[in-house]
């Protein structure tokens, strides 16, 4: 030891860094300060631990559209521990919005905001708003649909700004379209600009609540002062190992959500903001057409401005609540709407088809791309990958035409199989490559249930849709049950015109097996 | 309070119990996240690349102890991405089913080296390192022979193992 401490002395005459710590850790804090005072502590440490987290993520993440999805997939499913990080910093930004929430709270609960802490607290304000502002721009970097769409809603509603909207939703967009720009200026102020600007603000939150000390009890306590090291910072270290713990519980114990990857084309997507940002879309039901801005600009102002200008709105010296009746009554207001409009639009939300479940369509397609014909290429040291190992690139237009037509893609550079698979084939193969690509997996089928998805996959989805997915030509058949019973719908697909004169549905007796026939209807009537 | 002045510190033993604490907490934290992010950066260093066999080459189109150059296409793993590429290898048919395959790869810098029918050597652009057929070195600064790869003979067909 004594090479280290000889160490420590001559570091510390060239530095003074003893001095230094001592300045930051032995600031003497008035008696009574209890455990109230520990969620600034909590805060900056969930901060700290969302940068390293972040700086991990970088090293695997790609900013553009052809490969983030992959890129967080690969995070996801295949680096080690990688779902834990991606965890830490997905649940982390839950925990820092309601950190920051219960140590503002805190502040005003102690009335810490007044005179001469104006500037403290206008500093917490902004960084809230940093805060998320993080949370919006990370919520983009994943490029699923999710992603996608909420994005599309929070352009949207910038574009509500009066008089500049559209420059402001230009600025976020960076182009004409959501697309490869707007994930690149997101992913740069997300790791670039927010970044620096919240050291900048922290940095500065910190140095002034250290020069005007903190507020301490209400009521002044009796006691000689305590330094804050070790008898606080205790405090606050356990207080910072048990929000840990529970943030680690959270990131090993659960999946963080990826969808599929974003389709701008899909008009079926209903966008859910995160959590925290519910009660805002949720107030935008409430205020359509011109009104919008009210919801969109109006109301968020109104709550914004009133927080930065509290200290100046609440001059009395009183600090206990009881001498600031306002003050209690706006913020309960407040907390009640926030909570009231998160909750409906919790029950207002649609129910996500879940991710995981395969539709009719992919199913079908798994067991289409087992056929010869696709492995006459697709097989190991084929002319192409065997299709399990093919992550989906082109569009779903594209596997369309490949499939019922493999030689319009290469014509003559080798020889095509033999005959392609139908139109509604091709939506079948294409569906599955994206679930597949989506890195989602589904029990076998067997049985009649195999039949009666085998025969819908290759029949029906040119003209039918189950779940969002085929084409609206004919009725939608997710819940085909619901109207009419097996026997009724076996009668109509053998042969429509039978049933109706002007029926444009072509008859299928002649396509299908009595067992087939059979294994359909039975499967569309179980749609309820 | 001015710099330098004191404040009471009733109880040294206590203190130090409770800077303990905090040393010992905080260490715990700190060593879960380093274990946690650490691993997760140092974790593709230790990826195995996953090797296939690939088909290569019919068996009737090798001349007898002749390195024959062959591209084989190769779908392998990078990171997120999946890569498809041509690998050069050099196969030697080396009796009736007996094939040896060589790796286009100079030993020396990694660079190309290519078949030289004239002189019967295998020869590196870069550095002027010379092979022979059987991948030995002949001349120049190549520290060890050309890699030996997998290869099998089935039926027909001649298969490397990449």
């Amino acid at each position: 030891m004594a090479p280290l401490r000889s160490f420590a002395d001559w570091l510390d005459a060239r530095t003074g860094f003893r001095a230094g710590r001592a300045h930051l850790l032995e600031e003497p804090l008035p008696a009574g300060v209890g455990w109230w005072f520990v969620t600034g502590s909590i805060l900056l440490f969930l901060l700290g631990v969302q940068l390293v987290t972040g700086v991990v993520l970088t090293m695997y993440y790609v900013p553009s559209p052809e490969h983030a999805y992959d890129s967080v997939r690969y995070i996801t499913d295949r680096l080690v521990l990688g779902r834990i990080v991606r965890g830490l910093h997905f649940f982390g930004a839950s925990f820092i919005v309601i950190a920051a929430v219960v140590h503002m709270l805190r502040v005003v609960l102690f009335g810490s905001y007044k005179k001469p802490r104006e500037v403290t607290w206008m500093t917490g304000v902004v960084l809230l708003l940093l805060i998320l502002a993080f949370a919006l721009t990370g919520y983009l970097l994943p490029w699923d649909q999710k992603a996608y769409w909420a994005t599309t809603v929070t352009i949207n509603i910038a574009r509500s700004t009066p008089v500049f909207g559209e420059q402001v939703a230009g600025v976020m967009r960076g182009g004409v379209d959501l697309g490869a720009l707007t994930l690149l200026r997101w992913y740069a102020a997300h790791v670039f600009l927010l970044p620096a600007a919240l050291i900048g603000f922290v940095v500065a939150h910190i140095y002034l609540m250290r020069r005007h000390g903190i507020s301490g009890p209400i009521a002044e306590v009796e006691g000689t002062p305590q330094p804050f090291y070790p008898y606080h910072a205790l405090k606050d270290t356990i207080a910072m190992a048990v929000v840990f713990a529970l943030l680690l519980t959270f990131a090993v114990a659960f999946r963080v959500p990826l969808d599929s990857i974003a389709d701008p084309s899909d008009a079926t997507y209903v966008p859910r903001p995160e959590w925290y940002f519910l009660s805002l879309f949720q107030l935008l039901k409430y205020f359509p057409g011109p009104l919008e801005p009210v919801a969109t600009i109006v109301i968020p102002g109104l709550v914004v401005g009133g927080l930065l200008l509290l200290p100046f709105l609440d001059r009395g010296p009183g600090r206990h609540l009881r001498q600031r009746r306002l003050v209690a009554a706006a913020f309960v207001v407040l907390g009640a709407g926030v909570v009231a409009l998160t909750y409906l639009g919790f029950k207002d939300s649609p129910a996500h088809a879940d991710p995981s479940r395969w539709s009719t369509l992919a199913l079908a397609g798994r067991e289409f791309v087992q056929d010869h014909r696709c492995q006459t290429c697709h097989r190991i040291g084929g002319a192409a990958n065997p299709i399990a190992d093919t992550r989906v690139k082109r569009d779903a237009e594209w596997v369309r035409l490949h499939v019922t037509d493999p030689e319009i893609i290469a014509p003559g550079t080798r020889k095509p199989p033999p005959g392609g698979m139908t139109q509604s084939q091709g939506r079948a193969v294409a569906s599955y490559m994206y679930k597949a690509r989506a890195g989602g997996t589904a029990a076998q089928i067997e049985g009649e249930h195999r039949t009666a998805i085998l025969v819908y996959g290759r029949f029906c989805g040119n003209c039918h849709v189950i779940d969002g997915e085929g084409v609206k030509q004919g009725p939608d058949l997710t819940r085909a049950g619901e109207k009419r019973d097996a026997k009724w719908l076996r009668e109509w697909i053998s042969d429509p015109a039978a049933i109706d004169d002007l029926a444009d549905m072509p008859a299928f007796n002649d396509k299908l097996s009595e067992e087939e026939l059979t294994a359909i209807a039975n499967y569309l009537a179980a749609r309820k | 309070m001015c710099p330098g002045e004191h404040l009471p510190t009733p109880d040294s033993g206590r203190r130090r119990f409770l800077s303990g604490a905090i040393t010992a907490i905080q260490g715990a934290i700190g060593a879960t996240l380093a274990f946690l992010l650490g691993g997760a950066v140092v974790a593709p260093v230790f990826g195995r690349r996953r090797s296939t066999w690939w088909p290569a080459a019919a068996l009737d189109d090798l001349a007898d102890n002749e390195p024959t150059p062959v591209a084989i296409r190769v779908t392998r793993e990078d990171g997120y991405r999946q890569v498809v590429e041509r690998q050069v290898v050099f196969l030697v048919k080396t009796g009736a089913t007996e094939v040896t395959a060589l790796s286009s790869t100079c030993t020396h810098l990694g660079c190309r080296v290519s078949w030289n029918a004239d002189d019967q050597t295998l020869k590196c652009p870069c550095h002027g390192g010379v092979f022979d057929r059987t991948g030995a070195v002949k001349a120049g600064p190549p520290p060890k022979p050309l890699a030996r790869l997998q290869a099998r003979v089935d039926g027909e067909q001649v298969l490397v193992e990449l």
